[in-house]
């Protein structure tokens, strides 16, 4: 009876939220399965129909990656772009936490203000500002002002000169989204930061630990559960953004193949890129890749919990409470 | 204890999870659009047969006389005690473009007087929606239809009829077309084929264009100057005749650039290469679709002939590497207005946009400003695009845009299951009066595309009509007269009407691209090649391979598209 009770209310309680999960996580989740084993094309619903073949949109998806000449560029500045945005965002926003955490408050205040402005800023605004400073002719701000130091003599295009790719497009688009994603992590660790008794840093300085080891010893063993949620966060943030890379792409300033990452090719597959010409929209295959881009997401996301030690820091404590 | 709570929550998110699959799987196991009845869309057609019929009741049947059917319709509508019809219209383009929706207006105007001349107590409100931007895309409407949010009338580009039509979101006019026969004959032959698809009219005609080339006198004279050559000489008839090529365009292009008379020797479009410089493929004898098979065509001697053409150019600076990624306010239309290239492959809309637009900086005063008319016919001489080898002949390319009705037109009004075939035909009659010829006559002058009509076409040549038009002295709706007297007062001048009446002419060569679902994708193919044999990244033949890779790396596009001809070794260029 105590039992049934129990069970009853944890049921009543939890209800809500599985409710919430089940209609905005999984149902779309199994409709995308689903779409990703028909042939909707143009959003149509008449193309709605489950495939002959199933699996068809997998094997033309597999089929472009092994003969596609662009399809590899995908995989490779996804790879790229989400491992070292991943770890600038980390590391960049555990730096400036510990920045504005050791500075004078006022300033840190202000510091951190600064850092929020390009989260802050709409996207369609920020990607336009960052559209005109890379653009590739006279008109663009980095090549004004480097013709205008004489650095070069004529306009470089940053994003788009195949003698610097891929790297010119991913060190742009990486470093338009650090600027964003950097400030993340600077807001989770500083509040983190913040909550370290003050005690404990106090009896450091008193016991003559430098900053290098107060943060070494004092600080980052503190916040080592937080540093692991941004990181899986930031992961799987990175996996499936495409919001600020769309409008680069779109707007010509950097390389559309080693400027797309996998979310992005979802996105302008199943919803087109735009650029003039008339288009075709395929949402059977970007739901294929879609649920491709969901596993690895899945996967990495649980590589990188146990390898951050995920299940050390949920073991209870030892002794009393 | 633990273990078993445990184990219960477990089970109940496993169970969730399989009801929320198995309820997601049964919604959509239907597949059509009857499986989504419960959502506010419309009711679709059967989907063995998506396009929707215009089979009229046996009350309402139209007879080709529109002052007659919309009385009819009017009184039939009225006496289901509907007194007001409302319909949206909708469309995109360029600023001057806005008779795409406010000739509906128009249209809605003309009707309400003879539904009051009639006493038919009806009248027709329609709500215009223009955005700037180039078509309006099918699968947004589609999209919108599905959701029955759809505008009732969209003007569109033609390539955007098979998606459309395919899936039942617009109607199939054939039958109601076929008692306007003398409207239907009317419009330029390769517009009527535009607007069919599958043997099926779906639309009328709404505008045209043609794509010349545009050459600067100004450089064309200062060539003439250091050189002695007299390039634009008899040039639009040298071209007519395929005298002047491809190949001779490239000596006058290395001649500007030489003598130092302009920055570059040509300029075209960004992004896409759809559908002005689709124009190569058709200009050395090349096409781009099979009409036996209805499949789509890579053409390989005529697309590496083009890519060849391109990546000479960018390789001897006569154009920018990186084209294909040019600003088209900040760079492309200044770069043109200004005089820094000899040829830019353009629209005959960019005669007047270049009137409205600021993109000239005045040398006097530093400030950007429009040109004048004065100064566009002073500076630029326009001929057809040339064709590409000797033995080939010149091209133009349209992309007509064209009406279409929604299958659900009319459904935000009342009892629109009882009254739906009234509310469609009405809608129908709206874009045949749309069609009238002084309502395309100004729009062809006002957004300088051309008069998809005879009667229109014939009107250009109207002084006093258009001395009216001028004044705003004509019987237009206040509505519309409001949203035009700005343009109209910067585009109608004697020398804008002479340049569409010469310019209409071009479309006795023009061609129009495939109405094919995987010709965008084709397209988008090409728009990369392009793009990397100008910026150096491929040469002609990397890129003919590159594209052959694209095309057979996907399997759908590998089975609509036919891949002909070989690399022409022998040929040369320029």
């Amino acid at each position: 009876m105590k039992m049934a009770g129990r069970n009853a209310a944890l049921l009543f309680f939890l209800a809500p939220a599985f409710i919430l999960i089940a209609l905005f996580y999984l149902v779309p989740l199994a409709i995308t399965v689903y779409v990703s084993f028909t042939d909707m094309q143009n959003w149509s619903l008449y193309t709605l129909r489950l495939l002959p073949n199933p699996l068809f949109n997998y094997a033309r998806l597999f089929h472009m990656m092994l003969y596609d000449p662009d399809f590899v560029k995908v995989v490779y500045t996804t790879i790229v772009f989400t491992l070292v945005t991943l770890a600038f965002n980390v590391l960049g926003g555990l730096g400036l936490a510990i920045a504005v955490y050791l500075m004078e408050e006022r300033l840190s205040g202000f510091f951190r203000g600064l850092w929020l402005l390009p989260r802050m800023t709409p996207v369609a605004v920020y990607a336009l500002l960052w559209y005109y400073f890379f653009l590739g002719s006279r008109d663009g701000t980095l090549n004004a002002i480097l013709m205008a130091l004489g650095v070069i003599d004529k306009p470089v295009q940053w994003g788009t000169d195949p003698r610097l790719l891929p790297w010119s497009a991913w060190a742009i688009i990486i470093y338009v989204n650090v600027l964003v994603g950097v400030s993340f992590g600077m807001l989770i660790f500083y509040s983190a930061l913040r909550s370290i008794p003050w005690e404990q840093v106090i009896a450091a300085r008193v016991d003559g630990a430098s900053t290098l080891q107060l943060v070494r010893h004092i600080l980052i063993p503190s916040i080592r559960w937080h540093i692991m949620f941004v990181t899986v966060w930031q992961l799987l943030s990175l996996l499936t953004t495409y919001a600020h890379i769309f409008l680069l792409v779109e707007w010509g300033v950097v390389d559309r193949w080693w400027s797309s990452t996998w979310a992005l090719y979802v996105f302008t597959t199943a919803f087109g890129l735009g650029g003039g010409g008339p288009s075709s929209t395929y949402q059977g295959l970007a739901a294929a890749a879609a649920v491709i881009l969901a596993l690895v997401g899945a996967g990495l996301g649980l590589l990188a919990l146990r390898l951050l030690g995920f299940r050390r820091m949920i073991v209870p404590p030892k002794g009393e409470l | 204890m633990r273990a078993a709570s445990r184990g219960a929550i477990t089970a109940i998110i496993i169970a969730v999870i399989v009801v929320a699959a198995a309820a997601a799987i049964i919604a959509f196991r239907g597949g059509g659009p009857s499986a989504t009845t419960t959502t506010t869309a419309p009711p679709a057609p059967p989907a063995t047969s998506p396009a929707a019929k215009t089979t009229a009741p046996p009350t309402l049947r139209l007879t080709g006389n529109l002052e007659e059917d919309v009385v009819n319709i009017g009184r039939f509508l009225a006496s289901h005690g509907v007194h007001v019809v409302k319909y949206t219209a909708f469309s995109k383009g360029d600023p001057n473009s806005v008779m795409r929706v406010y000739a509906i207006v128009e249209a809605a105007y003309r009707l309400n007087k003879i539904l009051e001349k009639h006493g038919v107590d009806l009248r027709i409100e329609v709500r215009p929606v223009f955005q700037r931007g180039g078509s309006p895309k099918a699968e947004d409407i589609l999209l919108a239809y599905q959701q029955g949010t759809n505008p009732d009338i969209v003007a569109l580009s033609y390539v955007e009829i098979p998606v459309l039509a395919e899936n039942g979101a617009i109607l199939d006019l054939t039958n109601w077309v076929s008692k306007y026969s003398s409207l239907w004959q009317d419009f330029y032959k390769a517009l009527r084929d535009a607007v069919t698809y599958k043997g099926r009219v779906w639309g009328l005609p709404q505008d045209t264009e043609a794509r010349p080339l545009y050459w600067r006198v100004d450089v064309a004279q200062c060539i003439k100057e250091k050189t002695g050559k007299d390039i634009l000489a008899g040039l639009a008839e040298k071209i007519e005749k395929g005298i002047v090529t491809w190949h001779e365009i490239y000596e006058y292009m290395k001649l500007a650039k030489e003598t130092g008379c302009a920055e570059w020797g040509i300029i075209h479009r960004k992004g896409s290469a759809h559908p002005d410089l689709i124009q190569f493929i058709y200009a050395y004898g090349g096409r781009l679709e099979d009409p036996r098979t209805g499949k789509l065509v890579l053409d390989v001697p005529a697309v590496y002939k083009w890519l060849y053409t391109e990546w000479k150019w960018a390789r001897d600076g006569l154009i920018p590497e990186n084209m294909m990624h040019w600003d088209w306010a900040k760079q492309i239309h200044p770069t043109v207005v200004e005089g820094k290239t000899l040829v830019f492959i353009g629209g005959t809309w960019h005669w007047t946009e270049w009137q409205t637009k600021p993109y000239y900086t005045d040398p006097k005063t530093g400030e950007k400003r429009p040109l004048t008319a004065e100064e566009v016919k002073k500076y630029f001489y326009f001929t057809l695009f040339a064709a590409g080898d000797h033995g080939d002949k010149p091209v133009t390319l349209s992309q007509p845009f064209v009406w279409v009705v929604a299958s659900n037109a009319g459904h935000d009004n009342p009892k629109y299951d009882e009254l739906k075939e009234a509310y469609r035909m009405l809608a129908f009659l709206l874009v045949v009066k749309a069609s009238d010829p002084d309502i395309n006559a100004i729009h062809s002058i006002i957004s300088a595309h051309l008069p998809v009509r005879h009667a229109a076409a014939k009107l250009l040549n109207d002084k006093a009509w258009l001395e009216k038009l001028k004044n705003l002295q004509l019987d237009l709706s206040p509505e519309v007269k409001k949203a035009i007297a700005d343009i109209v007062k910067k585009t109608v001048n004697d020398i804008n009407v002479e340049f569409l009446a010469k310019a209409s002419k071009m479309l006795e060569w023009t061609h129009l691209t495939p109405k094919n679902p995987y010709y965008g994708q084709l397209a988008a193919i090409f728009a990369d090649a392009v793009d990397k044999v100008l910026r150096g990244e491929l040469t002609p033949k990397q890129a003919i391979n590159y594209i052959i890779q694209k095309i057979k790396s996907d399997p759908r596009l590998a089975e609509n598209v036919e891949i002909v001809g070989s690399i022409p070794e022998n040929w040369k260029y320029p």
